[in-house]
């Protein structure tokens, strides 16, 4: 019986093939996004779980209450993992990690810059970074010993085979190879290329002891069956203990929520990337009831051609539920066969999408859960589709069939119509809201930054840089490639540190917390920036050596503290005192979607880890790295010249919203797509039950166009209810989004009236094709039909 | 007796006045016999046929059936009742498209959950009784419309029924294939098979050993072969 009834489908698909290719493609491309969806969500979530101690690891996060909030971090002191390891038996092992550091690898004549972190030896025995040679409980046991992965080895060495070969690092420090790790996995925040051991390199750190600084993150692994809530609750008070001044307390955090669950509002979990995980698995869904939706549509429009199929098989002898097993069963064919066709797109297109999002998303075909969980997927969606054509189809009895005699008259609500406009609905919603992201991002870039963004790079201060400084100074500025170069802490599109406990003449009770963005420069800041000084000098330490206690504040400051006629005027923290050397207009450092903070350039002339170079912008770009390259070569030959352009490093800040943008405008896209098929369709459907009396007016007198409009505005008509339904949600949930934005665009009018415009456009082309066809059939020819 | 019709009313309300399709109709039908319906378009002969035939309901009158109540069994006992006694043949084939015509033929036995061996001999014996064992493979659009309705009998006959109901059976066929199938009706019914069709044609009427003529949903008057 169900080889006979695939038979039947298999025909019937063959014989209705306009109506087929245009179910299959809904089908297949729903189920591909589905795919792509459901491939991106399981990669979210499968972060970090790889690690055999996934459910015993967790990052030690510092708690501490501020004015009216707490403060949530996770860089803490040097000591902390020790301690807890020392005074709590469920405590396993615990390592720290000193900050991602940027470090040249020599060999030979080969110098790469590779990307790592300093370690304890517990590191590699706590999270599963296999290595392919070596011992992971000893690897990092001595002084000067690095661990390399696999690929670095290959750039270094053009073999993974290096155990125990020697490598220079930084120029100074032979280090040996105790170790070769595998390559790491995608799905993984860590990233590094080389290990080190930090405890033997423990004087690098000058507060490694400290329990005041927090320089480290540090990690624990706890004994298994560790009660977690509990031994949150006993070591809360764990930095007290050794420091009876703070009163930060800390708390754990499992290594399977660090990827989704890293945004906290005071002191709790309050969401991160599961949000957009969330979101994007809605749209997922929200695809395949679209594609579903299709499915029926079509499939209940086909009811007059199978209605009398269904009587004949309802007179020799078919049951309901055989009836509805058939139709499924049809159903479940055309399910399968998207299915394979999404298989082979998602393969194709991967790489595409990644590309796209900019993620590094992939599927293990091996999976065999992967194969059963397709298996259901197309088991529900043939089921979800059929379910309702399967219903309807069946219910008709044999006479009525037979007469074609089974419209519903006099029913406003047609589910069919009902189906469209949900369909569309969701489309319009999704467009919107890709609009308003896309404007949101146009906005926030044209954003005034406050400083001349073109022609600016950076250059990491590092070897011999610092040391000659001056002299690589004088001969760009000579060769003419610079107009002006500063010495600054760290790049002026990364995140600034913030400090408080700042006091100044007039400071008032509610200024008490004030925070400060922190930055350093060693001089020519604003020049080489292109700020705009509205009082005062530049800060200048090779001009001005006392400049050490000077200071630049931004306009915000000079606002914030109420300081009046600022120069010379002295600003305290503790026994330093610093004098207002200049003033000067905003600038974005961090993130250009919030509001620009108050902040203090300070004069340092060293911790300084950053070059800042102002192009000459009458050369040529390439003719002013081509000098800058020879001089850096000459004067800091061991590295390599790396350079970034601030403009760039800028636009990055962009990139999570513009995934957001590019996940939404291509689903936008293919909901709007698949509703297209699916109204053509319907379109052609609609005019062929109504041949006859398109017929009948034509020999009445109408003209073909009089014909045309009359069915495609019956179907305009749909489009423009969804439109009305739609465009206040979007209103609403993109209203929402927003706040998440201290600087963030309105929503515009014209947006919902372009979008209508555009849709109904589309709505007109995809119908009039068949309305226009209907229109031009010989009135004879429909006639005599009956 | 096989089946049995007692004073049959069926109706339909139009602008708040009953129209009656069928006005008081009564018929005795005997196992073997062959009986014409006649009259002309809209007297009630194909509403007749799906009353007897189980396919549309009526608001009054009895209807006995092999020794059943039809008025007074539910929706699925009437469904299985037509399935097991009754075959159907349509003015206008309804054989479905997309089979061939050994899966036409075969199709009700898949519903009666035949086996398949039991099947395979049951509808050999009919390709070749009907002589079309060398169509079997070809679909309905391939066959003229005397071979499509030797196909419908051959679908209708294949479960054994024992009345067979034929609306029009000739209606789309040219006279010659008409009379070969009338012919075929003719020898089923010397074999046993009750008849009972609605026709237009005197000529075919000709062929019961009954006739009956309807008149706007009543029963004129009968007249016997």
């Amino acid at each position: 019986m169900l080889r006979n009834y695939i038979k039947i489908a298999w025909r019937n698909l063959l014989k209705n093939k306009a109506f087929t290719i245009i179910n299959l493609s809904g089908l297949t491309i729903g189920m591909t996004a589905v795919l792509l969806i459901a491939a991106w969500v399981q990669y979210q979530m499968g972060f970090e779980r790889f690690h055999t101690h996934e459910d015993s690891l967790f990052k030690v996060y510092n708690r501490s209450t501020g004015p009216g909030e707490i403060y949530t971090w996770d860089v803490t002191s040097g000591p902390l993992g020790a301690a807890l390891e020392k005074d709590f038996p469920e405590v396993a092992q615990s390592s720290r990690i000193y900050w991602s550091k940027d470090r040249l690898f020599s060999t030979g004549n080969t110098h790469i810059k590779a990307k790592g972190n300093d370690v304890d030896n517990a590191f590699l025995s706590m999270f599963s970074f296999p290595l392919l040679q070596g011992d992971s409980a000893h690897a990092l046991d001595a002084v000067n010993t690095v661990v390399i992965t696999e690929e670095l080895a290959i750039k270094l060495f053009g073999t993974a085979d290096v155990i125990n070969k020697m490598v220079k690092i930084d120029n100074e420090d032979t280090y040996q190879i105790t170790g070769v790790l595998e390559n790491l996995p995608a799905n993984t925040d860590f990233d590094f290329d080389y290990l080190v051991s930090l405890k033997a390199n423990e004087n690098l750190y000058s507060n490694n002891n400290s329990w005041s600084t927090n320089t480290f993150y540090t990690y624990v692994q706890l004994k298994p069956n560790t009660a977690v809530d509990e031994f949150n609750h006993k070591i809360k008070e764990e930095i007290k203990k050794y420091n009876a001044e703070s009163e930060t307390e800390i708390f754990l955090h499992p290594i399977k929520k660090w990827h989704l669950y890293s945004r906290f509002e005071n002191g709790k979990v309050a969401g991160g990337r599961i949000e957009t995980v969330r979101l994007v698995g809605l749209i997922g869904i929200l695809i395949l009831v679209i594609a579903c939706i299709n499915f029926m549509n079509l499939s209940t429009a086909q009811s007059r051609k199978r209605a009398g199929e269904v009587g004949v098989r309802k007179v020799i002898g078919a049951g309901r539920s055989s009836l509805m097993l058939q139709f499924i069963a049809e159903s479940v064919l055309l399910a399968s066969i998207a299915g394979v066709l999404a298989v082979l797109i998602t393969i194709v297109v991967l790489p595409a999408f990644n590309q796209l999002i900019g993620s590094s998303v992939f599927i293990n075909w091996l999976s065999p859960w992967l194969w059963l969980g397709l298996g259901v997927f197309i088991l529900i969606t043939g089921l979800l589709a059929g379910s309702y054509p399967a219903f309807l189809l069946s219910g008709f009895s044999p006479i009525k069939a037979f007469k074609g005699n089974f419209k519903k008259r006099g029913c406003v609500f047609n589910s069919r119509k009902v189906l469209v406009v949900t369909q569309f609905s969701v489309g319009i919603v999704l467009t919107i809201s890709t609009v308003v992201i896309y404007n949101q991002i146009n906005f926030v870039q044209n954003r005034d930054t406050g400083y001349d963004i073109n022609h600016l790079i950076e250059i990491p201060l590092e070897g011999d840089i610092d040391k000659n400084f001056e002299l690589i100074k004088n001969e760009l500025l000579k060769n003419g490639a610079i107009e002006a170069m500063s010495k600054t802490a760290f790049g002026v599109t990364s995140e600034a540190s913030t400090g408080s406990g700042f006091s100044w003449n007039g400071k008032s009770e509610e200024d008490e917390d004030l925070s400060f963005s922190l930055y350093r420069t060693s001089g020519d800041f604003v020049q080489t920036m292109g700020l705009n000084l509205i009082a005062g000098r530049d800060i200048n330490l090779a001009q001005f050596p006392r400049d050490s206690t000077s200071i630049l504040i931004n306009e915000q400051a000079l606002k914030k503290t109420g300081i009046t006629d600022p120069i010379g005027k002295t600003i305290k923290r503790k026994d330093l005192t610093l004098t207002i050397a200049g003033v000067f207009e905003d600038f974005i450092i961090g993130s250009p979607y919030e509001e620009v903070k108050p902040m203090i350039v300070m004069g340092y002339k060293n911790y300084n880890y950053n070059t800042l170079l102002r192009l000459n912008p009458n050369n040529t770009t390439q003719k002013n790295l081509g000098l800058i390259e020879q001089v850096f070569k000459k004067y800091n030959p061991a590295y390599p010249f790396v350079y970034e352009f601030v403009d760039k490093s800028y636009a990055k800040k962009f990139a999570d919203e513009k995934q957001m943008a590019s996940l939404s405008f291509l689903f936008a896209g293919l909901a709007i797509f698949i509703s297209c098929l699916g109204l053509f369709g319907l379109a052609a459907n609609m005019a062929e039950n109504r041949a006859k009396e398109m017929g009948v007016r034509k020999v009445l007198g109408a003209s073909a166009q009089h014909v045309a409009r009359l069915l495609a505005s019956d179907l305009l008509k749909l489009v423009v209810i969804s439109l009305l339904i739609a465009s206040p949600m979007a209103y609403y949930i993109m209203q929402d989004w927003l706040q998440d934005y201290t600087y963030r665009v309105a929503i515009e009018w014209w947006i919902f009236i372009g979008t209508a415009a555009v849709l109904l456009i589309i709505t007109m082309l995809t119908v009039s094709f068949q309305a226009i066809k209907a229109a031009w059939v010989n009135p004879v020819k429909s006639l005599r039909t009956e | 007796m096989l089946l049995q019709l007692n004073h049959i009313y069926k109706w339909v309300k139009q602008g708040g006045k009953r129209v009656f399709l069928l006005n008081d109709i009564s018929l005795d039908v005997k196992e073997g016999e062959f009986i014409s319906i006649m009259g002309p378009s809209g007297s009630g002969k194909s509403t007749l046929l799906n009353v007897i035939g189980m396919l549309d309901e009526f608001q009054e009158g009895e209807y006995i059936f092999n020794e059943e109540p039809v008025h007074s069994l539910k929706e699925k006992q009437r469904a299985k009742l037509y399935k097991e006694y009754i075959g159907f043949v349509f003015q206008a084939y309804h054989l479905i498209d997309e089979l061939t015509v050994y899966e036409n033929i075969e199709t009700p036995l898949l519903y009666k959950n035949s086996k398949s061996s039991e099947r395979k001999a049951l509808v050999a014996d009919m390709l070749d009784r009907f002589n079309i064992v060398g169509k079997k493979d070809l679909f309905p659009a391939q066959l003229s419309g005397g071979q499509q309705q030797l196909v419908g009998i051959a679908r209708a006959l294949i479960a054994k029924p024992k009345l067979l109901l034929a609306d029009e059976p000739t209606g789309n066929l040219n006279s010659k294939q008409g009379e070969e199938i009338m012919e075929l009706f003719r020898e089923l019914n010397q074999e046993g098979v009750t008849i009972i069709q609605a026709t237009h044609s005197e000529s075919n009427a000709a062929y019961g050993n009954r006739i009956i003529h309807l008149l706007d949903g009543s029963k004129q008057h009968q007249t016997s072969n």
